[in-house]
């Protein structure tokens, strides 16, 4: 019963839960200590960069440019004038990131993570 | 049901925050040496009598028992496979228990806590072993 009269919700939602497949993801490694933590699982938004580029500052998801299924979590280090973009881990002598892979394309970024929904002991908004 | 339902909220994709370069050069040797500094500083501790060479081995101890952990971190997260838990399904206690057991020889002085640490790692080095670390992961000797 539960399942039916959930299902005028789930419809709308699937087709954007596809489109957006990417909409959560969990943290690993440490580069992002202490903003992220390992284990951290995230809400992403993809819509976030669609009508403003990310500014510095801004955390982004994007796929790693040496090897484009493997997804980065990481914050804007500047922004040059082509519009592309310097990464960089908070933690960064643990961080792999612009220093070693040269700066990304601001138009593959693929969402703005922006919530925290685990651990329930720092759920909220993240930045 | 807890569980059930933290599956369910789990992510299926991973963002990754790394890290390192992979260099891909993974050794329990590294955390052992580490222990076994604990280890020493514990005797050496208790043999002395000169209260600030006391405190020098406390400051010590806790640098070293920090690094020990590190390195059974790095085992953890980053040498061994979900292949290798299939192998050995006491893999994460293992390491888990190898790195409160570390946190442990942090706040004590007592040389037994050092003994379970080296002991845990052991195991660690023992299952590195059994999954083929030596030859994946360690330049071999040039003939």
């Amino acid at each position: 019963v539960a399942l039916v009269a959930a299902w005028p919700l789930l419809g709308p939602r699937a087709t954007r839960l596809q489109r957006s497949w990417i909409a959560r993801v969990a943290v690993e490694g440490r580069s992002m200590e202490p903003a992220l933590e390992p284990g951290d699982w995230l809400l992403v938004d993809p819509d976030a960069y669609r009508d403003r580029a990310p500014r510095t500052g801004d955390l982004v998801l994007a796929p790693d440019p040496r090897e484009p299924e493997r997804l980065l979590i990481k914050r804007v280090a500047s922004v040059d004038d082509d519009g592309d973009l310097e990464l960089s881990g908070d933690a960064a002598e643990a961080s792999t990131d612009s220093r070693t892979f040269g700066a990304i394309d601001a138009a593959t970024v693929l969402g703005r993570p922006w919530f925290r929904y685990w651990p329930s002991s720092r759920f909220g908004r993240i930045g | 049901m807890l569980d059930r339902l933290l599956q369910k909220a789990a992510p299926r994709t991973v963002a990754h925050a790394h890290c390192d370069i992979p260099c891909g050069v993974y050794d329990p040797a590294q955390a052992r040496i580490e222990a076994e500094s604990c280890y020493k500083i514990i005797q050496k501790y208790h043999d002395s009598t000169d209260p600030i060479f006391q405190t020098r081995c406390l400051a010590v101890k806790e640098e070293r028992a920090e690094l020990t952990k590190h390195h059974i971190d790095v085992m953890w997260h980053d040498y061994f496979k979900p292949e290798h838990v299939e192998k050995f399904p006491d893999l994460h206690d293992v390491c888990w228990k190898a790195s409160k057991q570390a946190s442990q020889v942090k706040r004590t002085v007592d040389i037994a806590e050092a003994q379970k640490l080296l002991d845990l790692i052991d195991k660690i080095d023992d299952m590195w072993k059994a999954t083929g670390g030596p030859a994946a992961t360690r330049l071999q000797p040039s003939a």
